[in-house]
C-alpha cells in the first residue's frame, strides 16, 4: 500500500529534508506499518499483529510522521467499517423494508423476526466497533508512548485516546447516517412500540394481582398520584413496584441492550425520538381507551396511575440500566440531547433522577392534552347528559387548568352547536335544555362565567329569533313541580331547583358580604383577587361576570323581565283556571322562586276560596271572552250561586266566564260508561244530545251560542271519542251530528269504562282561555301602526332599527313607547303577513297594495282641498313631492299634502 | 255536582268548575280619590276584593274605604265628599 496522495500533504516537507537512509527506513517501516494495520483490522479479533503494528507506528511517529499514521489509520477504519459493518447492518433491515411502517398490521412472527433481527444486527456492529475501538487503543498507545518519550511524561495521558476515540465515534455515526435507509427509524418505531405493549400487559395482570392481595397499595398510589408534581413521593411505593417490575427485567435488560447499542452507534437521538414516540403513542391509545365514550366516571386518575405503572417504571428501568453502563464505561457521555434523559445523578436511593421528573411531566401533560382533546370534540354530547357526565367535565376542568387551552374549547364548542343544535330541527325545548346544561357545565369548568359568555352567545342569538322560546322558557319555570310526567325527563324540576339553590347560595353570599365589612376579611378577598382570562371580553366589566345565575341568563334571551312576568302570567293564569281543587302551594312556590329574580309587581293573586274559581279581573291577563249557552240546569245553578254571592258580598256581583273553567264528565250509556274531563263548551255540545239525539249543525251552533265554524271544530273531539257520528250535508252548516248509543253502532269492540280522558282548555291550539302575549302585543301596537306606516310613507324604506329609534324618540308621550326590537319585529311581521308591509333584507316597505290605497286618501284629500278652493297653500300646509319606488320598475308620483302639524 | 234527572238518551254526571270574575257595582270604574280601578285595591292594599272594599256616601259617590277614610280624618272640620263637595256622610 503506497502513501495517499489526500494524506501526504501533512509530512511532504519533512520527506524532502530527509536522508537515503531515513527514506529507506520511513518507507520500510511504513510498508510494514500498512500491511500490518490491515491485518489487524481484517483479522477477526487476532491481536497478534499487534507488536509489530505498535513498534511499525511508533518508529514512523519518530519520523515525524504522527499524523499521518494517525489519518490513514482511521481512514482504514473507515473505509473497513463502511464496507463491512454498516452494509451488512442494513442489510439486515432490508427485507423489512416495506413491512415495518404499516401500524395496523399486528403480525406476531413478523413482529417477532424484526424484534431478533434488530437485536442481532445491533450486536454484531457493536462487536465490531468495540473491535476497531480496542485496534484504534493500540495506536492511541503508540502514539502515546511516543509522546510520552518526547515530552519525558509531561503529557496528558488521556488526551490521545480520547480525541481519537470521539473521531472514531463521529466516523461511525456519519458512515451510518450517510447510508441510513428511510424505513429505519420506522421499525425502531415499531420495535419500541411492540416491546411497550408486551410490557403493558406484564403490568395489568401484575396489578390486577396486586388488587387481589390488597387494595391499600393500589390506593396508596392513588393518594399520591393526586400530588401530581410532587415527584419526590415516588419512594417506597414506587420502589415496591420496582422490584415487581424488575421480575421483567430482563424484558428491559433487552430494551436496555438496544438502547445503549443505539446510542453506542451514535443514534442517540434517534432511539429516544423512537422510545419516545412509542411511549407516547401508548399513552394515547391508554387514553382513548380508559376515556372512551363513557362520561360518568373519571378517567383522569387512572391515566395517572398507568403512568405511573408503565411507561415511568419502564424509563425508570431503562435510565438505570442504562445509567450504570454509562457510569463505568463512559464518563462524559458526548452530547445530551434536548430530551436529556441522562441519569447524571442517580444513586439507587429512591430519588429519582432530573430526567424522570422531565418525563414525567412531560407523559403527563401530554395525558392531559389528548384527554382534553377528546372531550372537547365530544362536549356536545358530554353536555347533552351533563348531569351524568359531571366526571368527565370535572376532569376536562383539571386538564384546561394545566394546558390553558380554554380558547380551544370555545371555538370547537361554538362550531359543534351551529351544526348540531341551533338547526331549524331542533325543538326550543331541546335548546333551552341544552342552554342550561351548558351553563350548569361551564359554570363548573370556568367559575368567572368568562368563556360560558363567549359559548353563551350563539345560542341566546339563536333563541331570540324563535317565536316559541318565552313560551318555552316559562314552561320550564313552572312545570318543575306540576308533575308532568310526560315531560322531558324532568330537567324542568332541575330548572326550579337550580332556581332554588341560587337563592340559597346567594343568601350565603349575602352572609358573607356582611363579614367582608370586616378589613381582615377584605384583605384576604383582595389577595385571593385573579385576573380575568385573557380571552376575557374587555368591554364588559369583570364585576358582572362574577355571578353566573341561570336565570338571569334565561331572561337574557328574552331580552327584557316584563316579556317574561306577562307571559309568565298568562300561563299561571291558565295553569289556575284549569285547577279543579284549590292547591295552589306549587304555583306560589314557583312564584317566590322567581320573585327575587324578577321584579313582582303585578303577579298577585286572589283567589276566592267557594266553589267557584273567583277571580278579580284587574289582576289577571286579558281573558278570552266568549259567550255560550250552557245548559239549562247548570245555567240555572250559576245564577243561583251569583245571586247568594250578591247577597253574602253585597255590592259586589259575579260576571261569569263560561267558556272557561273545566267539567269532569262521566257519561252513563246502557252498555258503557265513560269519563271525560273537558271543557265546558265541550260538555255543553255534548249535553245537548241528552234528549235530541240528532242535530244539524247550524241548530245545535244556535243552541250552544257559537258560531257554527267554531262548534264543529270543537265536535271534532266528541267524534274522534266514538260518542258522536258525523254525517255530511250539502254544506258546513248542514252537518249533521248523530249520538252513537252502543258500542256495536261503530263496530268497536271493548269498553272504555273507568278509562278517563283528559282534554284540558288550550290543548288544541288557538283555544286558550287567556288571550296569548302575542295578541296581547298585537294589541298594544296597532297603536303604533299609523307612525310606522306614517314613516314608510315618507321615507320610502327603512331598516328595522331606524324605526325602533325614531319611534322611541318621538312616541315619548301617552302612549309611551316602551317595546324591544325583538317585539316591533314580530309585529312588523305581522303587518308584512297582513300585506300591509314588505319586508326585505332587513328592510321595511309600504307594500304595493297598501301604498295604493294611501294614494288614494291623498287623491281624496286633494279633491277636499280643491273643493274649499284653497288656491295657495296655507302656512300650515305644505306641499310635498314623494317619489316611491318600489321594485324598481314602477314610479310612483305622489303629489300629497302633508300635515305639518 | 249536577244529575240529569228527566228522559234521556244517557245519563250524564258531571263536576262543573266554572269560572267568574266579580265586580263591584258601582257606578265608576275608578275611586276618585287613588285614580285606582274599584276592581283593583287602594294604594296601600295588595289584594282587593273584601281586603279593600268599597264604601258608598250619601251622595251615592263610591271610594276605596281607606281612601276614603283617609280623606276624611285629613280634613280638620267636617269633610266633603271629595267628587261632588256635599258634606260626606257614609250610606247607612
Amino acid at each position: 500500500m503506497t502513501c495517499d496522495t489526500s494524506s501526504s500533504g501533512c509530512g511532504l516537507e519533512k520527506l524532502e529534508s530527509l536522508s537515503d537512509d531515513s527514506i529507506t527506513v520511513i518507507s520500510e517501516n511504513w510498508n510494514g506499518f500498512c500491511s500490518s494495520s490491515e491485518a489487524l483490522l481484517k483479522g477477526s479479533g487476532d491481536l497478534s499483529f499487534s507488536d509489530e503494528f505498535v513498534m511499525r507506528a511508533k518508529n514512523l511517529c519518530k519520523h515525524g510522521l504522527s499524523s499521518l499514521v494517525e489519518q490513514h489509520f482511521l481512514r482504514c477504519i473507515e473505509e473497513i467499517f463502511e464496507r463491512n459493518g454498516a452494509k451488512r447492518f442494513w442489510s439486515y433491515f432490508e427485507p423489512y423494508r416495506n413491512a415495518a411502517p404499516s401500524e395496523t398490521n399486528k403480525d406476531l412472527i413478523l413482529e417477532e423476526e424484526i424484534q431478533q433481527i434488530i437485536c442481532k444486527a445491533l450486536e454484531e456492529i457493536s462487536s465490531q466497533k468495540q473491535f476497531q475501538e480496542k485496534c484504534l487503543l493500540l495506536l492511541a498507545r503508540a502514539l502515546q508512548s511516543y509522546e510520552e518519550d518526547k515530552l519525558q511524561g509531561q503529557a496528558n495521558p488521556d488526551s490521545t485516546r480520547v480525541y481519537l476515540l470521539s473521531k472514531y465515534q463521529l466516523i461511525v455515526s456519519s458512515v451510518l447516517l450517510a447510508s441510513l435507509p428511510h424505513h429505519f427509524p420506522g421499525i425502531l418505531h415499531w420495535y419500541f412500540k411492540g416491546r411497550l405493549e408486551e410490557l403493558s400487559t406484564i403490568a395489568a395482570a401484575n396489578s390486577e394481582d396486586e388488587e387481589e392481595l390488597g387494595m391499600d397499595d393500589k390506593m396508596d398510589l392513588d393518594e399520591k398520584s393526586k400530588l401530581p408534581y410532587k415527584c419526590g413521593d415516588m419512594d417506597s411505593d414506587i420502589s415496591h413496584k420496582y422490584a415487581v417490575f424488575s421480575e421483567n427485567n430482563k424484558l428491559v435488560k433487552n430494551i436496555g441492550m438496544v438502547v445503549r447499542n443505539l446510542r453506542n452507534i451514535g443514534f442517540t437521538s434517534m432511539a429516544e425520538d423512537a422510545y419516545a414516540s412509542a411511549i407516547f403513542f401508548l399513552l394515547k391509545d391508554k387514553v382513548h381507551d380508559l376515556a372512551g365514550d363513557d362520561y360518568r366516571s373519571s378517567v383522569l386518575e387512572s391515566i395517572k396511575a398507568w403512568i405511573q405503572a408503565v411507561p415511568l417504571q419502564f424509563l425508570r428501568a431503562l435510565l438505570d440500566y442504562l445509567g450504570d453502563f454509562t457510569n463505568c464505561n463512559d464518563p462524559s457521555p458526548g452530547l445530551k440531547s434536548p430530551l436529556a434523559s441522562h441519569p447524571s445523578c442517580y444513586s439507587g436511593t429512591g430519588i429519582p433522577s432530573e430526567g424522570l421528573v422531565r418525563w414525567q411531566l412531560r407523559l403527563e401533560y401530554y395525558a392531559y392534552e389528548t384527554l382534553q382533546d377528546l372531550r372537547i370534540a365530544k362536549l356536545f354530547e358530554i353536555i347533552v347528559d351533563y348531569p351524568d357526565s359531571a366526571p368527565a367535565i370535572e376532569d376536562l376542568k383539571q386538564c384546561l387548568e394545566y394546558t390553558g387551552q380554554h380558547s380551544k374549547l370555545v371555538d370547537s364548542f361554538i362550531s359543534s352547536l351551529r351544526y348540531r343544535l341551533l338547526t331549524a330541527g331542533a325543538s326550543t325545548n331541546d335548546i333551552l335544555h341544552q342552554y342550561v346544561s351548558t351553563i350548569k357545565a361551564l359554570r363548573t369548568i370556568d367559575p368567572a362565567g368568562v368563556f360560558l359568555e363567549a359559548v353563551g352567545e350563539p345560542i341566546r342569538e339563536y333563541l331570540r329569533g324563535r317565536k316559541d322560546t318565552i313560551k318555552c322558557i316559562v314552561t320550564m319555570l313552572t312545570d318543575g313541580t306540576g308533575g308532568n310526567p310526560n315531560g322531558p325527563g324532568g330537567s324542568g324540576d332541575s330548572l326550579l331547583e337550580e332556581l332554588n339553590r341560587d337563592e340559597e347560595s346567594q343568601e350565603n353570599t349575602t352572609i358573607d358580604d356582611d363579614i367582608n365589612s370586616d378589613d381582615k376579611q377584605a384583605w384576604i378577598n383582595a389577595q385571593n383577587w385573579e385576573p380575568d382570562p385573557v380571552e376575557a371580553d374587555p368591554s364588559k366589566g369583570s364585576r358582572y361576570r362574577r355571578k353566573v345565575d341561570i336565570l338571569g341568563m334565561i331572561v337574557g334571551i328574552i331580552g327584557s323581565k316584563d316579556q317574561l312576568v306577562n307571559e309568565y302570567r298568562v300561563m299561571l293564569a291558565e295553569k289556575l283556571l284549569n285547577k279543579s281543587d284549590y292547591d295552589i302551594d306549587a304555583e306560589i312556590r314557583t312564584l317566590e322562586l322567581l320573585k327575587p329574580g324578577i321584579e313582582q309587581k303585578d303577579l298577585d293573586i286572589s283567589l276566592d276560596n267557594v266553589n267557584a274559581t273567583i277571580i278579580s279581573s284587574n289582576f289577571w291577563p286579558p281573558i278570552q271572552d266568549e259567550a255560550i249557552n250552557l245548559p239549562e240546569p247548570v245555567e240555572q245553578l250559576l245564577t243561583d250561586y251569583a245571586k247568594r254571592y250578591t247577597e253574602v258580598k253585597t255590592p259586589r256581583k259575579l260576571i261569569w266566564k263560561k267558556n272557561l273553567g273545566s267539567v269532569k264528565l262521566e257519561l252513563q250509556f246502557e252498555d258503557r260508561a265513560m269519563q271525560f274531563n273537558v271543557t265546558p263548551l265541550h260538555a255543553s255540545i255534548i249535553m245537548q244530545f241528552q234528549d235530541q239525539k240528532k242535530w244539524i249543525s247550524k241548530n245545535l251552533a244556535a243552541a250552544v251560542g257559537v258560531p257554527v265554524d267554531v262548534l264543529n271544530r270543537r265536535i271534532n273531539f266528541w267524534i274522534s271519542k266514538g260518542i258522536l257520528a258525523e254525517s255530511m250535508g250539502a254544506d258546513s252548516a248542514d252537518h249533521a251530528f248523530t249520538l252513537v248509543e252502543t258500542m256495536n253502532d261503530t263496530g268497536k269492540s271493548g269498553t272504555i269504562d273507568g278509562g278517563c280522558e283528559e282534554l284540558l282548555a288550550g290543548e288544541d291550539d288557538g283555544e286558550r282561555s287567556v288571550a296569548s302575549v302575542e295578541d296581547q302585543l298585537r294589541k298594544e301596537m296597532t297603536v303604533y301602526e299609523k307612525f310606522i306606516t306614517g314613516m314608510l310613507t315618507n321615507f320610502g324604506s327603512m331598516a328595522l332599527d331606524r324605526i325602533h329609534n325614531t319611534l322611541k324618540m318621538f312616541c315619548i308621550a301617552d302612549p309611551t313607547y316602551d317595546k324591544s326590537l325583538q317585539q316591533l319585529q314580530s309585529f312588523l311581521s305581522g303587518l308584512v303577513a297582513e300585506e300591509k308591509l314588505e319586508f326585505r333584507d332587513g328592510i321595511a316597505e309600504i307594500s304595493v297594495n297598501s301604498l295604493q290605497s294611501i294614494i288614494a286618501c291623498y287623491l281624496i284629500k286633494l279633491r277636499i282641498l280643491r273643493d274649499e278652493k284653497e288656491t295657495k297653500p296655507s302656512k300650515s300646509r305644505r306641499w310635498i313631492w314623494f317619489v316611491i319606488e318600489e321594485r324598481g320598475a314602477i314610479v310612483y308620483l305622489l303629489n300629497a299634502v302633508y300635515d305639518v302639524n | 255536582m249536577v244529575t240529569s234527572s228527566y228522559f234521556c238518551y244517557f245519563l250524564v254526571h258531571c263536576r262543573w268548575h266554572a269560572v267568574s270574575s266579580w265586580t263591584w257595582d258601582a257606578q265608576d270604574e275608578t275611586c276618585g280619590i287613588c285614580r285606582m280601578a274599584f276592581d283593583g285595591c287602594c294604594p296601600d292594599c295588595k289584594l282587593p276584593g273584601d281586603d279593600c272594599p268599597l264604601i258608598w256616601g250619601a251622595c251615592n259617590h263610591a271610594f276605596h274605604l281607606h281612601c276614603i277614610l283617609k280623606w276624611v280624618n285629613s280634613q280638620s272640620a267636617q269633610a266633603h265628599c271629595p267628587m261632588c263637595r256635599r258634606e260626606w256622610q257614609f250610606k247607612e
